[in-house]
C-alpha cells in the first residue's frame, strides 16, 4: 500500500485563523470550459482537514490490498449458497407475485416503489456476488422502472417479460451464466427497454 | 490501509446489500461497523457517537443520500461536518457524479460494489486528503481534484491492466532497414 504524503499531525480545526486564498487562485485540476475563471466569492475559505479516518487508516499494521480483497472475496463466497437457495428464490418470487397481481388488475398501493426496491436489491447483490445474468436482467428492469418514474408510460407487458426472464435466470442451469451466453434473451430485453423508454 | 478500530457507518435501505458491504469491510480488517436503513437512523447515530466514515446509498429513504450529505455538511455546529462520505450509486452518469460532488460527498462508488472498488476508494480517501472549501453556497471537500489511479490499486479505468513487455533482444530493425523505410516514405513509395 502506498504511503500518504501528508504528515501525521493532529486534526486541524477549521476556523477563521486559517487564511485561505479565494477559490479562483487555488487548484488546477478543473479548468473552466469557457477559459475564464469564475469570480471567487470573497467569503470563500479553503482549509486543510485531517480526519480521524485518515489518521488511523494510514497506521502501519493494516491488511495489504491483495490480501484484503482476497479475504473480502472469500467472505462473499461464503454467502453464495444461501443467496442461491434463499435470497434469490425469495426475492424473484416476491417480485413475480407482485407484478402478476398488478398485471391482473389487483390494487397494490406503492407497488412500483416496492418493485423498484426489490429489483435494485437484486441487481446490486447479484452484481457483487458475480451472478451476471441476474444482474443484467434486473438492471434492465431497473432502467424500465426508472423510466416510468421519469414519466414514460407504464407498460406492464415489458415488466412481466423481465420478471419471466428473472424467473428463468434464478434456476440452476442459468444462474451462473453470463448475458452473452443467452444472446436471444438479452437482446430481446434490450429491444423491449429501448422501445418502451423512447 | 488499517481500518481497525475505525467506526464505519453503512447506510443502505437494503439489509442484504448492507450485509455484503459488512462482509467486505470485515475482510479489509474493519471491526466496528454500524448499519442503518434510513436518514433518520444516520442522524440518530451521529448524535449518539463519533463516526469515522459513512458509506451511504444515493437512494437512502426518505430524501436520498445527497440531501443527507448536504444536511451533514450544512449544519455548522456539527462535529461530523467534515466526516468522509462515500456515496454509493448505480447511476454513474456524469450529471449524477457532479450532483454528489456538489452535495459534498468525498467520492462516489458505483453499485454493484466489488471488494476491489470499495477498497480502492476507501484507500483513496485515506491517502489523499482534500482541503475543505467553505463558501456561502458550498461546504465540503475541494471539488477540483484528479484521480491518477488509486494508491496501490488499479488505474483510472476498470479495464486497465498491467502489460508485460518482453526483454529487449537487440534492435528490431537494422539501421539500413530504418534508413530505407524513411527514404521510401520521402519518395512516396510503399
Amino acid at each position: 500500500m502506498a504511503k500518504g504524503k501528508n504528515s501525521k499531525s493532529g486534526a486541524k480545526k477549521p476556523g477563521p485563523s486559517v487564511v485561505a486564498p479565494p477559490l479562483a487562485d487555488t487548484g488546477v485540476a478543473e479548468k473552466p470550459k469557457s477559459g475564464k475563471a469564475k469570480p471567487a466569492s470573497p467569503a470563500a475559505r479553503i482549509f486543510p482537514v485531517e480526519t480521524r479516518f485518515q489518521q488511523l487508516a494510514r497506521r502501519s499494521g493494516g491488511v495489504p490490498r491483495d490480501q484484503a480483497i482476497e479475504r473480502a472475496q472469500a467472505a462473499l463466497e461464503v454467502l453464495k449458497p444461501a443467496y442461491e437457495e434463499d435470497f434469490l428464490e425469495r426475492e424473484v418470487s416476491g417480485l413475480c407475485d407482485l407484478v402478476k397481481k398488478v398485471d391482473a388488475g389487483h390494487e397494490e398501493p406503492g407497488w412500483r416503489e416496492t418493485a423498484t426496491f426489490r429489483t435494485r436489491q437484486l441487481r446490486d447483490s447479484a452484481g457483487s456476488l458475480g451472478y451476471e445474468l441476474v444482474a443484467f436482467i434486473s438492471g434492465s428492469l431497473c432502467e424500465l422502472l426508472d423510466s416510468i418514474e421519469s414519466g414514460s408510460d407504464c407498460n406492464m407487458e415489458s415488466i412481466v417479460c423481465h420478471v419471466d426472464a428473472l424467473m428463468l435466470a434464478r434456476h440452476k442451469p442459468y444462474r451462473r451464466m453470463r448475458p452473452e451466453q443467452v444472446p436471444e434473451l438479452t437482446k430481446g430485453l434490450q429491444r423491449v427497454v429501448k422501445h418502451v423508454t423512447i | 490501509m488499517n481500518l481497525r478500530d475505525l467506526v464505519i457507518l453503512v447506510a443502505d435501505p437494503s439489509s442484504y446489500i448492507s450485509m455484503l458491504i459488512h462482509g467486505m469491510l470485515r475482510g479489509f480488517g474493519s471491526n466496528k461497523i454500524l448499519e442503518v436503513r434510513n436518514s433518520n437512523g444516520v442522524l440518530q447515530t451521529l448524535m449518539g457517537q463519533k463516526i469515522d466514515i459513512m458509506i451511504c446509498d444515493m437512494h437512502l429513504p426518505p430524501h436520498g443520500g445527497l440531501s443527507l450529505t448536504r444536511a451533514i455538511r450544512g449544519k455548522t455546529d456539527n462535529e461530523h461536518r467534515t466526516m468522509p462520505i462515500l456515496v454509493m450509486s448505480s447511476d454513474s452518469r456524469e450529471a449524477t457524479i457532479k450532483r454528489a460532488r456538489d452535495a459534498g460527498a468525498n467520492m462516489v462508488i458505483a453499485k454493484p460494489i466489488s471488494p476491489a472498488s470499495l477498497y480502492d476508494r476507501l484507500s483513496w480517501i485515506a491517502f489523499n486528503p482534500r482541503k475543505f472549501v467553505d463558501t456561502t453556497t458550498y461546504f465540503g471537500p475541494d471539488r477540483r481534484f484528479k484521480i491518477e489511479g488509486y494508491p496501490g490499486g488499479v488505474g483510472r479505468r476498470a479495464g486497465d491492466k498491467e502489460v508485460e513487455i518482453g526483454a529487449e533482444s537487440g534492435p528490431a530493425l537494422a539501421q539500413d532497414d530504418i534508413d530505407n523505410l524513411f527514404s521510401s516514405v520521402q519518395t512516396g513509395q510503399d
